[in-house]
């Protein structure tokens, strides 16, 4: 990035992005800068939805999973499954082979729709300097509907497999309570087959602008799930880019390390330094090795490499992701279909137990904690999303993105502190949904 | 794809803010026709957009703040209101279901007739039950909700 651009001794920056939802987790931006002077330099979290562990104490084990999977209307499928994993944890319980890649498939579903969504509505619309993807329907048509398109098969496989598009409603502790029929997968099949095109034009699109995403870099600690040789989202250790031997996931108190920070009331993380960054490119840093060959090529031809440090890269790590998750789902399929789905129902016996649960969301490893007693009731939560592991990163982005942009025009230098927010896919606002209208 | 549904949006953990949700699930308790699908969407705005598509009506039915008294439902259309939410969009979740059907219509996948039950809460706080206010009338929002389907709605102020 440039920072050619003359120092104006006399202006004045003044941003102050808030958010104006009533209700947990929203952020602000905030900026004061005098005569070139940075006086103010902020990511704001007031509050985070810690609410929810309270909501689920008291609750039988059984009913865990569907709580949480309100929490966020767009990753309830990965705390469905932070639930469960922790609940048979806690509870000893071991699932068949079919219902692992099943689950399976659900999270790429879950993968595949979050990036879709995120790339295509909210990070094109800037690289193809539009306010929004609605005026980006009418300069960009196609590439809207490719993207509509990618999200409606993510939706697909979430419905075909976990029971409903939203919040998944076949999810069991042990199990499924349904099960995909072999119509149903080949048909889902299909649709996947279908999707690897439309990903090669969404990668296309992305190559002709990804040059407008700023070059800034931050030497930066990446913390995924690491499980090799695979490229894991559901299942794996805790790694970190500044480390050789993950950490278990039983311990990950020990890698968030969350304290109590002046300027947010959601809780910050950190773990080898002051902060460390969680989500897609997090993921491609510790497993790029592991990428399925359309992957792998993607991240060639969208000059993305291991060791990336410049955080709007997040984006690029998204749609490498996307051909990630299709391939892989793809060859579950046919798993599935060349040995038959088997009929199974999950019979569970509680016992009292800790257990913890860690899983990639689209926007970061997310873990969650449960105590139960001897019958199998909650008696204690701990959930820690991968947003709040982001925010001191965020912050420590802006130290350092801020003073090489501050000379720049206000409108520009809160535009690209937005696209800075957007990149980390953040999960802000995420349990409330209401309408705010006037009547014209 | 039926040429009607009716879909509930909002998080019932949230109190008021799920009574969309509410609303839906007393709805799938009574007789419709088949040619009517009943969703819930939960808090995930977008995914609306893949509703929409190939049906003639879509019935919302939604929390909305509409400067009315608490438990008030007001039946409207897109073209009858603007949002008051202010988006910098930074993040997927702070999706607003008036976008998303002003995206459908732009793609040109939006239905002709698209119908939005606002519902004024009383609370929107962590909670599984709906404040007395929006409980007690849950059955008027079914009622006017049904008189939709039946054709023989007027507009409830």
């Amino acid at each position: 990035m440039s920072t050619a651009a003359p120092t104006t001794k006399t202006k004045t920056i003044d941003i102050n992005v808030r958010h104006v939802t009533r209700l947990e987790g929203h952020g602000n931006i905030v900026v004061r800068a005098k005569d070139g002077v940075i006086e103010k330099n902020e990511w704001q979290v007031p509050e985070a939805p810690r609410f929810f562990e309270a909501m689920v104490r008291g609750r039988s084990f059984e009913d865990i999973q569907t709580v949480v999977s309100r929490i966020c209307g767009i990753c309830s499928v990965t705390h469905s499954f932070a639930a469960l994993k922790a609940i048979e944890d806690a509870m000893d319980i071991e699932v068949s082979e079919q219902t692992s890649i099943l689950r399976l498939l659900t999270h790429y579903g879950e993968q595949l729709e979050s990036h879709a969504l995120h790339v295509g509505y909210l990070v094109a619309p800037d690289l193809l300097n539009q306010k929004s993807v609605v005026p980006l329907a009418a300069t960009h048509a196609d590439l809207v509907k490719t993207v509509v398109s990618i999200h409606r098969v993510g939706n697909l496989v979430m419905e075909k497999t976990a029971g409903r598009k939203t919040h998944p409603i076949r999810l069991l502790p042990g199990g499924f309570s349904m099960l995909p029929s072999e119509t149903e997968l080949r048909e889902l099949k299909q649709a996947l087959q279908d999707t690897l095109p439309r990903l090669e034009t969404l990668a296309a699109a992305i190559a002709d602008v990804a040059g407008a995403l700023p070059s800034f870099e931050r030497d930066t600690e990446y913390v995924a799930l690491v499980n090799p040789p695979t490229y894991p989202f559901y299942e794996g250790q805790i790694g970190s880019t500044d480390i050789d031997t993950p950490t278990a996931p039983a311990d990950f108190e020990s890698v968030v390390n969350e304290y109590v920070h002046p300027q947010s009331t959601a809780k910050w993380c950190k773990w080898h330094r002051e902060s460390y960054a969680v989500g897609a490119l997090a993921r491609y840093n510790l497993n790029a090795d592991y990428l399925q060959p359309l992957a792998a090529g993607a991240a060639r031809s969208l000059g993305l490499t291991k060791g990336a440090c410049n955080p709007f890269l997040n984006n690029v790590a998204q749609v490498v992701e996307c051909f990630q998750v299709v391939e892989r789902s793809l060859q579950l399929i046919d798993v599935l279909l060349s040995t038959g789905i088997t009929q199974e129902r999950p019979r569970v016996t509680p016992k009292a137990g800790v257990g913890v649960g860690a899983v990639e969301a689209p926007r970061g490893i997310l873990f969650h904690k449960y105590e139960f007693d001897d019958d199998g009731i909650c008696t204690r939560a701990n959930l820690c999303i991968p947003t709040n592991q982001n925010h001191a990163n965020i912050q420590h982005d802006f130290e350092a993105f801020v003073p090489q942009i501050i000379d720049r025009d206000q409108a520009e230098v809160r535009h690209l502190m937005e696209m800075l927010v957007r990149s980390y896919d953040p999960c802000i606002s995420c349990s409330t949904h209401y309408l705010n209208v006037e009547f014209v | 794809m039926k040429p009607t549904a009716i879909i509930g949006m909002g998080n019932p953990l949230m109190s008021d803010e799920g009574v969309g949700i509410h609303v839906i699930a007393r709805l799938q308790g009574t007789a419709l026709a088949d040619s009517i699908d009943v969703l819930d969407l939960g808090t995930s705005g977008m995914r609306a957009l893949h509703e929409l598509e190939g049906r003639d009506l879509v019935v919302f039915v939604d929390c909305a703040l509409m400067g009315t008294e608490p438990g008030t439902i007001r039946r409207f259309t897109p073209d009858d209101v603007d949002t008051k939410k202010i988006q910098p969009r930074l993040s997927l979740h702070e999706g607003d279901l008036l976008n998303t059907i002003a995206l459908a219509r732009r793609l040109g996948t939006s239905p002709a007739r698209i119908v939005i039950f606002g519902i004024e809460p009383q609370m929107i706080d962590p909670g599984e039950t709906l404040s007395p206010e929006l409980a007690a009338r849950l059955d008027q929002y079914v009622a006017a909700i049904r008189q939709e389907l039946d054709g023989t709605s007027t507009p409830i102020a």
